[in-house]
């Protein structure tokens, strides 16, 4: 396996860069321990000299500043036992060892000893030590900066050489921010008002409408949704039905009303515990349930009882920590300082529910309460705390022989929520993570990592302490993993690539201290979303221009400097959502039982033993975190642009680029559909003039209106279209009948045929599907 | 590899697409793959992505067809002979052979675990003197080809972890399918299918156990090496046709306009993405012929339509999808996998089997004889196997008529053909209840790590980090097992 540095090499050579590399700073400036020298210990040595005690070699570890220092003289490599095994002729006594597969080359053994000579600065991983808001430093360019963040971008790029982008053209710029704020695009009447808005904060009024709107919260539902793991069935074998929509309402409600992310995290994790709970609070904890649950007969409930905790602990990793701790589960962690001692301590935490390990045959599993009538719209006598059923087992067949027991199963309008058993279950050490393997010869108590506790004494006794202890301005990864989500979100990369791993094998934060400002920031604002999303959008950071220079393409394929806009092709629900939207057959309606659009003929019935029954009318036309979601058969459409599949907790999908993509957009028929009401509005609406429709429709999904150039080629390809169904009715009749909607005959039909294939193709330009 | 490195490789194939967009021809590829960045190990001229250095040495299959059995056949009653059962009829399996703690509750609260031996004859056939039931014929006259395995053991007792562990090497959800890792080490041989398909099949015998898309996923590699499902119904991919009143030249125009278009764009922002995009319209626009043409058996002569049986020409069975597959491998299509469900036999063995090997005994002979015919076996390594076994004890009632089976994880029977695999012979034994694995057991890493080897693989040293680690499909086991190769 090729290590970073190298491919930053190759791809730069590749690239036939002939000017001097300007990613790589001067050769002989101080070595960064934890930019440089960690990251190199960690994927070639820690194996077999790191946290793990069980496979520790020599009893050497180099993940701690002491027993490093056993084998390195500081200023003085040639003495030092580390540098000299790394330098040995002899294989035997070469580190790393032959057969270890891991390799270090010439230029990074260099660069250690270069760093050992230096004094072998020793820190303690960055992530573990708790943000410090930075001073901002001094930059050249004070005419370019609008906020904190531009200063931190800026002095990055200055001390590169390298000038940021100008600033977006207006028209970029309120589609970009529109499309992060609330998932859909600019109306023109929007578009049109902010044309013509000269005021000096007009941009900013733009961003305080968008942050205010309904749309707001389900777009960035969504993405917690998938961090969720947020599925409408249980995720083994037959798949059976569950009902979680209601807390999927609680997201979307929480994030318009600007929750504080303390509190958004505190009631999802235990609602249930907090003084005097609301039904509310109550409803928050489902996220602690939408782990998968088996309920595949011949299953054994003690091993799948596990499994539903070891989600909820990986999840709390990834999701709120940005740790791999199920790393932990059957050894202690080989890189980040996390025992599986600490994992089982962890997993006391979420072991104390009244819930069993085999689900019943289609709905939900206990514990859940029944969800009043009222939903969403609850008065304040019913948003008080449910007391759930016991859980109850029934053996349906012993008779035949069959010894699993279900428990009673949840209807739609129940919700799995978490609740505290009286009496704790003991909690043990899992040997090799095997459900019958208990360590008994210690019972554990609940407890976190003491490496990620050193800021704070007290060890938090139970699931609500743990919330207050992840929210505690002290913790070193909550903010940070948070407010980089939100970076990712908009930049298309986080600050730290590895949005799902802070830990020793994560990647560095291309910016460390904008990590830290938005981090110390973010809490400074009591954890106000609103206002560090408004502060993100506000940078002119965020403002430039997507465009891209050759040589900055090749440098910098990533945008990982920011010296320019964000541009990325959007995410399957808002490619979705935008052609519902410019086609005006999007409903508005929030909340509510999933819908079930358009699907592919028999898409359950031909590979499973369930069918999928299609809706009518509106929930055709629903936004898409309203869709259905099976998890043994996702949406097809909508994993062909790298949706999550809801499986597990995932943090970032990567963005493919693929033949799959171009046949969904040219031959879906939510696709299709959607052009045929996108042509009836350009229609209807555009004006008289072909030019003046066609400028209308490349406006509805650019924003902007098409140069003299791609107006030539939008008639031109009019003209080819009209031509195709000029006394073709039969074909133009075929096309029109795509879709469920019935088409306004008072159009005509060779007119709407042509008009729908030019539609077709405006919603496959690059630009509609990126945002730009 | 690393991600700046696929990012490399990425900017490399990105100039092919947009060279060959542009219409500057596709011929470029070979050399473009051959520059310095290879130089390290000579690659297959024709192959588009894929790891340098990979294959780590030289393969014996350049593709795989794997003939999943989905649900769990019962190896005592196909390929793991038990003669001296007989005897034993009706007696309880001894609990020193099958302890209770390792019985799926399915079956675990049974009052008796009555030994139930086959119904079905058996007789040994080729050089080799491999012993088939006697319903499948067909597959017998290959005996010489087959490397038969009756000593296959899983660690997963229920469908969903066990499938998922033959298809990914983890029982828990998560991990890349087999054909996933193949498409990211040795990339594509093709340039219009994509190089990983999936194809499913419903048995006559009972409603199926269901399969998941998980099952061809990519897990955490990135979703490009995805295998692509070829539907049993209606349009094999996934929006392949176009809408109805659009034809070919209308979808020509269309394209023709929007790389105009996207090129303009391309010029004004410099985003590299966009020539990348318009190549794959074009490359769909290929797929939009080359999948039709494909599933075209109108050029098959009567007599190779008439030795896969006559559900050939039905779409979404069998046989339809062996000879697909064959039709697969001819145009270079890397991993090639069938599911065929129904083999879930709780109740009724005796007339459920019989009708699941009638369904794929003579597809399966055939594709081995059509390879054969072709001079395509000896680089095409078959796979025909389930997720486990079935219990020698009667699940429900035992009787001289009919008995059932409970799911069996401890031993079970696979076997390979072709691709570098051993015909001819048997490997491994069971004891004498076909309970546990008696001599040379093969857990399901070592037959992962097994057909890696066969296509040029260390399955040590094709891994992808994530989360921190570097994952391979055989975690951290996994032994080539070297007598099953020729």
């Amino acid at each position: 396996m090729m290590k970073p540095i190298m491919a930053v090499r190759l791809l730069l050579s590749f690239a036939l860069l002939a000017s001097a590399s300007l990613l790589n700073a001067a050769e002989d400036a101080k070595v960064d321990f934890g930019k440089d020298i960690r990251p190199l210990l960690s994927e070639n040595c820690f194996h077999c000299h790191g946290p793990d005690e069980a496979t520790r070699e020599a009893d050497l570890r180099l993940d701690t500043a002491e027993s490093t220092l056993s084998v390195i003289q500081p200023g003085n490599s040639a003495e030092s036992e580390l540098i000299k095994r790394l330098f040995a002729e002899d294989p035997d006594e070469r580190m790393p060892p032959e057969d270890s597969e891991k390799h270090l080359n010439d230029e990074q053994r260099q660069l250690i000893k270069q760093w050992v000579a230096q004094g072998a600065d020793y820190q303690q991983h960055w992530a573990f030590v708790p943000p410090v808001k930075p001073k901002l430093p001094v930059v050249k360019n004070k005419a370019w900066i609008r906020n904190p963040i531009d200063h931190l971008v800026l002095s990055q790029l200055e001390s590169k050489k390298i000038s940021p982008s100008a600033a977006a053209d207006r028209t970029i710029l309120i589609r970009r921010a529109t499309f992060d704020l609330t998932g859909l695009p600019p109306t023109t009447t929007e578009i049109q008002q902010f044309l013509a808005d000269d005021s000096d904060n007009a941009y900013e009024k733009l961003i305080d409408r968008l942050l205010a709107s309904n749309q707001y919260g389900e777009h960035q539902a969504t993405s917690w949704l998938e961090v969720s793991r947020y599925a409408d069935t249980d995720g083994y074998q037959n798949d059976r039905y569950r009902y979680m929509h209601v807390w999927r309402d609680w997201v979307i409600m929480s994030l318009n009303e600007n929750k504080p992310y303390d509190e958004f995290l505190i009631e999802q994790l235990a609602g249930d515990m907090l003084p005097s709970a609301s039904l509310k609070q109550q409803i928050a904890t489902g996220f602690c349930r939408n782990h998968r649950i088996n309920s595949e007969d011949g299953s054994i409930a003690a091993e799948w009882h596990v499994e539903n905790i070891v989600d909820r602990v990986d999840t709390l990793g990834t999701a709120i920590l940005g740790l791999t701790i199920g790393c932990a589960r059957c050894h202690d962690h080989k890189y980040d300082p996390i025992t599986q001692k600490d994992y089982y301590s962890l997993y006391a935490y979420f072991n104390n529910v009244p819930e069993w390990g085999v689900g019943p045959n289609n709905g939900n599993s206990p514990p859940f309460i029944d969800v009043p009538k009222s939903w969403p719209n609850i008065s304040p006598e019913e948003d008080k705390l449910i007391e759930p059923d016991p859980l109850v087992l029934t053996n349906a067949r012993k008779e035949a022989g069959n010894g699993l027991q279900r428990p009673q199963a949840g209807s739609k309008t129940t919700l799995m929520v978490m609740k505290e058993m009286d009496e704790p279950r003991d909690t043990y050490v899992l040997q090799r993570g095997q459900y019958n393997m208990p360590d008994k010869s210690e019972k554990l108590s609940p407890g976190v990592p003491n490496s990620l506790n050193s800021a704070m004494a007290k060890q938090p006794s139970n699931r609500l302490e743990l919330g207050h202890w992840l929210t505690d301005p002290a913790n070193p990864l909550t903010a940070r993993v948070a407010v980089n989500r939100y970076w990712q979100q908009f930049f298309g990369v986080g600050i730290v690539k590895t949005s799902e791993n802070f830990g020793s094998q994560g990647e560095m934060p291309s910016h460390p201290k904008l990590l830290d400002y938005l981090a110390t920031h973010f809490i400074e604002l009591n954890w106000d979303v609103k206002a560090i999303h408004k502060e993100i959008l506000m940078s002119a950071t965020y403002r430039q221009s997507s465009n891209v220079s050759k040589k900055m393409s090749q440098l910098d394929p990533e945008n990982r400097l920011l010296a320019r806009g964000p541009r990325f092709r959007m995410s399957a629900f808002m490619l979705r959502d935008q052609a519902l939207a410019v086609s005006g057959t999007l409903s508005d309606t929030m909340y509510g039982e999933s819908a079930k659009p358009y699907m592919p003929p028999n898409i359950w019935k031909a590979i499973s033993n369930n069918k999928y029954v299609q809706d009518k009318g509106e929930n055709l036309y629903r936004r898409s975190l309203y869709t259905y979601w099976r998890r043994t058969i996702p949406p097809p459409s909508m994993m062909n642009f790298n949706a999550a599949a809801r499986e597990v907790c995932v943090t970032r999908t990567e963005l493919t680029n693929t033949p799959l993509q171009a046949l969904t957009l040219m031959n879906n028929k939510t696709f299709v559909e959607a052009a045929r009401f996108l042509a009836e509005r350009i229609l209807n609406e555009g004006g008289k003039t072909e030019t003046e429709r066609l400028t209308y429709g490349f406006q509805l999904v650019t924003a902007r209106q098409p140069t003299a150039a791609e107006l030539k080629l939008l008639i031109s390809s009019l003209d080819s279209f009209s031509k195709k169904y000029e006394n073709n009715d039969v074909d133009a009749e075929k096309l029109l009948k795509t879709g469920e909607k019935p088409r306004n005959q008072s159009i005509n039909l060779t007119q709407h045929a042509a008009y729908t294939m030019l539609a077709s193709l405006l919603l496959n330009l690059d630009e509609t599907i990126n945002k730009n | 590899m690393t991600p700046n490195q696929e990012h490399a490789l990425n900017i490399n194939r990105r100039y092919f697409f947009g060279k060959s967009a542009t219409g500057l021809g596709t011929l470029g590829l070979a050399s473009l793959m051959n520059t310095d960045l290879f130089a390290e190990k000579k690659q297959e001229p024709e192959r588009i992505g894929g790891l340098p250095g990979v294959p780590h040495f030289a393969a014996k299959a350049k593709r795989v067809i794997y003939l999943f059995q989905s649900g769990g056949p019962a190896q005592m009653d196909l390929y793991d002979y038990k003669p001296h059962l007989k005897d034993q009829f009706g007696k309880e399996v001894p609990k020193s052979v099958y302890p209770d703690d390792r019985k799926t509750t399915m079956s675990s609260a049974q009052a008796s675990f009555p030994v139930a031996p086959s119904k079905f004859k058996f007789s040994q056939h080729g050089e080799g003197g491999t012993w088939f039931t006697e319903i499948m014929p067909h597959l017998a006259k290959h005996a010489d080809d087959i490397c038969m395995i009756n000593s296959i053991y899983s660690e997963a007792i229920n469908h969903d972890p066990a499938i998922t562990f033959l298809q990914t090497g983890a029982i828990v959800p998560g991990r890349p399918s087999i054909g996933a890792w193949l498409s990211y080490g040795l990339g594509s041989m093709n340039e219009d299918l994509p190089t990983f398909v999936a194809m499913s099949s419903k048995g006559s015998s009972k409603q199926g156990q269901p399969l998941y898309d998980r099952l061809w996923g990519s897990g955490f590699l990135p979703a490009k090496h995805q295998g692509v499902k070829f539907r049993n119904q209606g349009n094999p991919v996934l929006d392949i046709y176009d809408p109805a009143g659009v034809d070919r030249e209308t979808r020509r125009a269309m394209l023709d306009h929007l790389a105009k278009l996207n090129q303009l764009k391309y010029e004004e922002t410099g985003d590299p993405e966009i020539q990348t995009r318009i190549a794959q319209y074009e490359l769909a626009y290929r797929m939009q012929t080359s999948v039709p043409e494909l599933l075209d058996f109108t050029q098959e002569t009567k007599q190779s339509l008439e030795m896969y049986g006559p559900d050939v020409n039905r779409q979404g069975s069998y046989a339809y999808n062996c000879l697909t597959a064959r039709r697969l491998a001819e145009r270079g299509v890397r991993f090639i996998q069938l599911f065929h469900q129904g083999w879930d036999h709780h109740g009724n063995v005796v007339n459920l089997l019989p009708k699941q090997c009638k369904d794929t005994d003579q597809p399966t002979a055939a594709l081995i004889a059509d390879l054969k015919q072709r001079g395509m076996l000896d680089d095409t390594l078959i796979i025909w196997g389930g997720e486990f076994g079935r219990t020698i004890y009667s699940q429900g009632k035992l009787t001289e008529k009919s008995y059932g089976r409970d799911h069996h994880p401890s031993c079970f029977s696979m076997w390979m053909a072709g691709g570098g695999a051993q015909g001819g012979m048997t490997y491994g034994k069971t004891d004498d209840y076909s309970v546990n694995v008696a001599e040379d057991g093969v857990h399901i890493h070592d037959l992962h790590a097994t057909i890696l080897h066969l296509l040029g693989i260390n399955h040590k040293r094709l891994t992808y980090p994530y989360q921190g680690r570097s994952f391979r499909l055989t975690d951290v086991h996994g032994k080539v097992v070297k007598p099953l190769l020729a």
